[in-house]
């Protein structure tokens, strides 16, 4: 039997502080669908990805209800559609695009991950093509996420395309002025992007992986918030104890996900892969990384300290994370996206949080500049510039970095946006000279690998 | 080797266990289980032990009777009849665990649905010191539910119940507990 404090603390977990699996994503591998015809094509991929995601969401929502955890988000990757789909013209991954969004209709899941390319050492024909295709794709679709991973550490930085990329998100938000940008929302530029993660905007299922597989992505934020809160109640502690306090509650969040995950895997008769613990916020009280930096003791994220506190943070996260599982993948960190964040935005909107505070943070966290608003005239230079730094930073630091930039078209910064839903909302982000046009990221090329790359 | 079962009640104290138990020895008893709690300041326990050949329960009764009368202890003995193990079906343990203001009757009204459905209550614990806060008054059921009873009706019923009574329900599987606190 339990004791008192064991059953209430789980409880409280689930009730008061905002546990649940955030997502549930279903990788599916779509190279045997290929086709040089498209109908063929998405005949394939329709009966293929229907096939296996029919049963996906009751599944989560059975196993949810038998452990009293929310499964919030079911989702699916697939293979980077500019491979499978390496044939086809910009207008047919178009059409591909839309034959998605209607299978992630019909089985009922929120986003498919996977309109996707992998361009850190060029640009290849399929690749163009999709780069070309995303903003109508992403404009003309709700359920399409769509992502770009321009740098390797053991690549360097495609330059070409990080331009490319900064040209396409002007475009996609551009074609959705009328929603804030919205579509681009949807889409990452990213540098060592991994090939198991079950969050969006990002996931996609890599080539080195099985048919179909089963990655589970774990939030937490409100969790380890009040474990912090609970322990410095008591008494004083230095912070070494606090990241101890972080990589338990870690420990225990990442098991939760892993008992689920296996289970949904067990019952749809799939491969479990991952799971991800990636403290990941939500627009809601207490499902607040922001929150995490004032019950550390910083007024709010973004004030000096803020970087070491992130740094302890995520490190504490993904140890606690490895040694709950030996299947610990995708990000395994710390999000901090803007709008996404009550206390993030609003630390944002006061002034706390600055962009170039924003991309010192990146270089301890586990994704990058997820979810800025920045004014909708920045050139695409300087969008361009704000890329290839965050770019950098994974590729020099062996690390995941992405940009999830919405330049909203016709606002300026201090001007409010809304995004709904999970998306959330947030003031657009000040960006300092954002009307230069200087030349350096249109000399294009490679910028080339560290020479830490060369380890073999 | 024959067994007996035998629970013991008294106002707690040090040296109850130590007490019966060397009593047991005395006697050439040879203890298998032991299990003892405390609820406010009483205590009860339950021994059971192999007994040896020609002791019979009224004997050993009486003869721990007679060593602890002077000490306020209740004691009960029985057989212990071991059974046959009868095929296993699929079984699955879930908590349910209900918190709100006390009122008579709730243990009674919740139990009496699981039973209603078959399942067998095997762990409880009910802490009720009145009044309307809801963690000062905190049941939980550890419940036995095996593949031929009806889960989902069962649940709902006792949803519906602890919503009537004005009481935060939590069902979940056992397995979430041990994964958040035992490591």
């Amino acid at each position: 039997m339990f004791d008192d404090q064991e059953i209430i603390s789980t409880i409280e977990m689930v009730k008061n502080e905002n546990l649940d699996v955030r997502a549930v994503t279903l990788g599916i591998n779509l190279f045997d669908c290929i086709s040089h015809d498209l109908t063929v094509f998405k005949k394939n991929i329709r009966k293929k990805i229907i096939g296996h995601a029919a049963a996906l969401v009751e599944t989560c929502d059975q196993v949810g209800e038998k452990y009293g955890i929310k499964v919030v988000n079911k989702r699916i990757s697939i293979s980077p559609i500019a491979l499978v789909g390496a044939s086809f013209s910009s207008a047919q991954m178009v059409e591909i695009a839309h034959e998605l969004n209607d299978i992630a209709e019909i089985v009922n899941i929120d986003f498919i991950g996977g309109f996707s390319a992998l361009v850190e050492r060029g640009i290849a024909k399929g690749d163009q093509a999709l780069i070309d295709a995303i903003p109508q794709a992403l404009a003309g679709t709700q359920r399409i996420c769509a992502s770009v991973n321009v740098a390797t550490t053991k690549a360097g930085i495609n330059m070409d395309a990080v331009l490319t990329m900064s040209r396409a998100i002007k475009k996609a938000a551009a074609l959705t002025a009328d929603k804030d940008g919205l579509a681009c929302a949807k889409l990452c530029v990213f540098s060592n992007i991994p090939q198991d993660m079950p969050f969006m905007a990002g996931a996609y299922l890599g080539v080195g992986q099985a048919d179909a597989v089963i990655n589970v992505g774990v939030s937490g934020p409100g969790v380890v918030k009040r474990a912090i809160e609970r322990n410095l109640a008591q008494q004083r502690l230095p912070l070494g104890r606090i990241a101890e306090i972080i990589k338990r509650t870690a420990c225990k969040v990442t098991r939760v996900g892993e008992l689920i995950g296996r289970e949904v895997a067990d019952i749809l008769n799939i491969r479990f892969g991952v799971v991800d613990l990636s403290l990941a916020p939500t627009p809601t009280v207490g499902d607040s990384v922001g929150e995490i930096f004032q019950a550390l003791g910083l007024s709010y994220i973004g004030v000096p300290g803020s970087t070491a506190a992130l740094a302890m943070l995520n490190d504490a996260v993904k140890k606690g994370g490895a040694f709950a599982s030996s299947h610990v993948g995708g990000l395994s960190g710390a999000f901090i996206p803007v709008s996404e964040d009550l206390n993030i935005a609003e630390a944002a909107q006061k002034g706390f949080l600055s962009m170039e505070k924003l991309e010192a943070m990146t270089c301890v966290c586990s994704v990058g500049l997820d979810m800025v608003a920045v004014p909708g005239d920045i050139t695409e230079q300087v969008l361009a510039g704000i890329i290839a730094d965050e770019m950098a930073i994974g590729m020099i630091n062996a690390k995941t970095t992405a940009t999830r930039i919405i330049p909203v078209p016709g606002k300026k910064a201090g001007d409010n946006v809304n995004f709904g839903g999970l998306l959330g909302k947030a003031s657009i982000m000040d960006v300092p000279h954002l009307d230069l046009e200087d030349s350096f990221v249109e000399y294009g090329g490679h910028i080339p690998a560290p020479i830490h790359s060369l380890k073999n | 080797m024959k067994k007996m079962i035998i629970s013991v009640l008294a106002k707690d104290r040090p040296g109850i266990i130590a007490s019966v138990t060397s009593d047991l020895y005395e006697l050439g008893c040879n203890l298998e289980n032991v299990n003892q709690m405390i609820l406010q300041n009483q205590f009860a326990g339950f021994f059971i032990t192999q007994v040896p050949k020609g002791l019979s329960c009224e004997t050993i009764r009486q003869e721990l009777a007679l060593k602890e009368e002077d000490r306020g202890l209740t004691i009960h003995v029985r057989p212990l009849e071991e059974e046959t193990q009868a095929p296993v079906s699929e079984k699955e343990i879930f908590l349910i665990t209900t918190s709100g203001p006390d009122q008579k009757g709730l243990v009674a009204q919740l139990s009496s649905i699981i039973s209603s459905f078959g399942a067998n209550i095997v762990n409880m614990k009910a802490v009720f010191m009145g009044g309307s806060n809801p963690n000062e008054n905190v049941m939980s059921y550890q419940v036995l539910v095996t593949k031929e009873i009806d889960a989902p009706a069962m649940f709902a019923a006792l949803k519906e119940k602890a919503n009537e009574l004005n009481l935060d329900i939590r069902i979940q599987h056992k397995n979430i507990f041990d994964v958040t606190n035992k490591i």
